[in-house]
């Protein structure tokens, strides 16, 4: 066996991992605090790649402004979705929220096309374009640099859930809403909260993913491998969601070198039944996780 | 009194309307109608418009001529958001209010699921698709296409290939889809017939974001060309990029649908050098005025157009001579009867827009040119003759 090539590949899986970990963030902490299964994180994830390429672009602002105009898109967009549409859903079935998810992300696609057509776009280069070297291993610069921005973001984000009011207000409302309530915390406000940080998360997943493979309609589709990453992680665990990107990115990559990329989903889906047989709450999720 | 004068003021408007109406209805009523299911909307849009914008302007244009044999043509077609139900829906809600003669489909999906109704109806259909699998006389005798299908495509590379560069090594990149799969079983045969090498085949999954070890794969392969198949854009310049940054040399080529001038546009400079097959002559190429039906489109148009708009002038152009030939023979513009006359056709006209005679070969037309990427020049140019497989 060829131990350099089993790295490489190995690499280039944990680099393409880290982006399927960053965007199941985004899911856990709009589950985590309100209980919604957002199907459309994936559209939400395409329009953040939008806003880069309308700004990058369209506009042509530089990079580093561009970048954080998108995200802050993204934000907006996150807490604009759950202020108009998920928030007068409160109390109903969660059957009927998950549905609402389902049509927000045709919604987004619709009007996606609608501004920028269905044509495929490149992004506006950010990122270094040298090859990059661990010891004699080499990983293509998009994906480093994509798995050093994630890894940052990621650490951001731990830290901030840790330590910041809001984070400490998230983790408040996620475990107990009454509670929260009693103790003065702001509910809605945290629920706008929430789903603002997972708009700008998802937002930067997509323009991270757009810088390598390009933006179309299409690329919603990567939100379905992020739902199979959260529920294999547990769609609660922030913990289960990075474990579960990194495992199921890194899986991908193996067998679509050793078996073929027709098997990449047939294993990836062998995986989440597995899981959904023996662990239905996931590999690090509650036990008190609703079934659908 | 009055009332009765009201009654017979509104009978004579009625009958002055419907004597106005007469004609036009009898008019109307032999227009010759095209029928089209477009995808409007939904992933296929980008080209789907511009289908659309060229059989209209098309059959205006022909209409302008004087029709077919004096007789109209009217264009009739809906959008489908490219789901072949929608499709299928269209399809029937055309073809029962209107005698529709030709169709124009705009999947494969849609090709297969409607050949049936095809038959029965006996309406004939060209379309979007250049699927393999089409080219069967036997199955799909009412379908024809107005290029090489896809193994065709392959083919047409693979005999470039071999021409410039004997013994070289080929490697097929394509997606995990029907699309992707169309060509490789039978590419494999064309590259060993030609001596050539397949290096590899590597599959990616249909969506695939990231295929960095698929480009890892490549690199183990080294083969001298990769043929992509079943993409549009991404993942090409994805893969290309990161040939380039382990210092391969690999030249890599497409077929027709990842050939339209936006992949200069959108990849930059990472598409100089890029190949791939291309059955019609590109908007801005310095001898489209060689070409009857180009400088009709050129009348039209002062800005580029894809070649998606010029694939529907052909489309239309070779439905315009089929209708002719058949009329010509006294026929009645039937789906069975025109097939007849397609296979009884010398020479395909197709406006001079395929830049040599062809013929049909099954239901396809096996010809194509080699164009390469000239990213300083902004455009595609011509790196071979003509191909004709037959």
């Amino acid at each position: 066996m060829d131990w350099l090539f089993f790295i490489e590949v190995s690499l280039a899986g944990i680099g393409a991992g880290s982006l399927y970990a960053l965007t199941a963030i985004a899911f856990v902490l709009i589950y985590k605090a309100t209980r919604v299964i957002n199907l459309a994180i994936g559209e939400m994830l395409m329009v953040g790649a939008y806003l880069f390429f309308a700004l990058g672009a369209g506009w042509s602002l530089s990079w580093w402004l561009a970048i954080p105009m998108a995200l802050v898109g993204g934000g907006l967009l996150g807490m604009l979705l759950e202020r108009g549409v998920i928030r007068p859903m409160l109390g109903e079935n969660p059957i009927s929220v998950f549905m609402v998810t389902i049509g927000l992300g045709s919604i987004l696609v619709g009007t996606v096309e609608l501004i920028w057509t269905s044509a495929p776009r490149s992004l506006p280069g950010f990122m270094p374009d040298e090859a990059i070297f661990i010891g004699e291993a080499f990983i293509a610069p998009n994906t480093f640099w994509g798995f050093v921005i994630a890894a940052v973001v990621i650490a951001l984000f731990l830290l901030l859930f840790r330590f910041w009011r809001g984070g400490v207000a998230l983790r408040a409302t996620a475990s107990d809403q009454g509670a929260a309530w009693a103790m003065g915390i702001n509910v809605p406000a945290v629920y706008s909260l929430a789903w603002g940080l997972a708009g700008m998360i998802a937002a930067g997943s997509g323009i991270l993913l757009g810088a390598m493979s390009g933006v179309s309609p299409e690329m919603a589709m990567f939100g379905l491998t992020v739902l199979v990453v959260v529920i294999v992680g547990g769609l609660d665990s922030v913990f289960g969601a990075l474990l579960a990107g990194l495992l199921i990115g890194w899986m991908e990559s193996v067998v679509g070198v050793y078996l073929g990329g027709e098997y990449e989903h047939l294993v990836t889906f062998i995986l989440l039944m597995l899981v959904l047989l023996v662990r239905p709450w996931g590999l690090f999720g509650s036990h008190e996780i609703e079934r659908l | 009194m009055k009332g009765k004068q009201i009654l017979s003021a509104i009978a004579a408007v009625l009958a002055l309307l419907l004597a106005a109406a007469m004609p036009a209805l009898a008019e109307e009523k032999n227009d010759i109608v095209i029928g089209g299911s477009m995808p409007l909307t939904g992933p296929f849009a980008f080209a789907g418009i511009q289908f659309n914008r060229g059989l209209r302007d098309y059959m205006e244009w022909l209409n302008e001529q004087g029709g077919i044999e004096g007789r109209k043509v009217r264009y009739v077609a809906e959008d489908t958001g490219y789901e072949p139900d929608q499709s299928v829906a269209v399809f029937r809600r055309i073809t029962s209010r209107e005698n529709v003669s030709f169709y124009f489909g705009d999947s494969t999906a849609f090709h297969q699921t409607i050949n049936r109704e095809l038959d029965r109806r006996d309406i004939m259909m060209t379309g979007a698709s250049f699927a393999s699998e089409l080219n069967d006389t036997e199955r799909y005798p009412l379908q024809f296409m107005h290029g090489p299908d896809y193994s065709e495509q392959v083919a047409i590379l693979l005999r470039h290939i071999a021409e410039e560069d004997p013994g070289a090594r080929v490697a097929f990149i394509y997606s995990d889809t029907e699309f992707g799969r169309d060509p490789i079983s039978a590419g494999r045969e064309t590259a060993e017939e030609l001596g050539l090498e397949v290096a590899a085949r590597i599959v990616t999954p249909p969506g695939a974001a990231d295929i960095s070890s698929a480009a890892l794969e490549l690199r183990r392969a080294r083969p001298d060309y990769a043929i992509f198949h079943g993409y549009i854009l991404a993942p090409i310049p994805d893969f290309i990029r990161r040939a380039r940054q382990m210092g391969m040399e690999t030249r890599f080529m497409g077929t027709y649908y990842s050939m339209d001038q936006s992949i200069i546009d959108e990849m930059g400079e990472a598409a100089d050098g890029f190949m791939g097959v291309m059955p019609y002559r590109y908007f801005y190429e310095e001898d489209a005025g060689e070409s009857e039906l180009m400088r009709a489109i050129h009348e039209r148009n002062d800005e580029y157009q894809t070649i998606y708009y010029i694939q529907a002038w052909v489309a239309g152009s070779m439905m315009a001579q089929i209708a002719r030939e058949t009329l010509a023979r006294g026929e009645p513009l039937k789906g069975s009867r025109m097939r007849a006359s397609m296979e009884g056709l010398d020479e395909v006209d197709t406006g001079g827009v395929i830049g040599v005679p062809v013929r049909f070969r099954g239901n396809s037309l096996p010809v194509g040119r080699i164009y390469r990427a000239d990213v300083e020049a902004g455009r595609m140019v011509p790196v071979s003759d003509w191909i004709d497989l037959d």
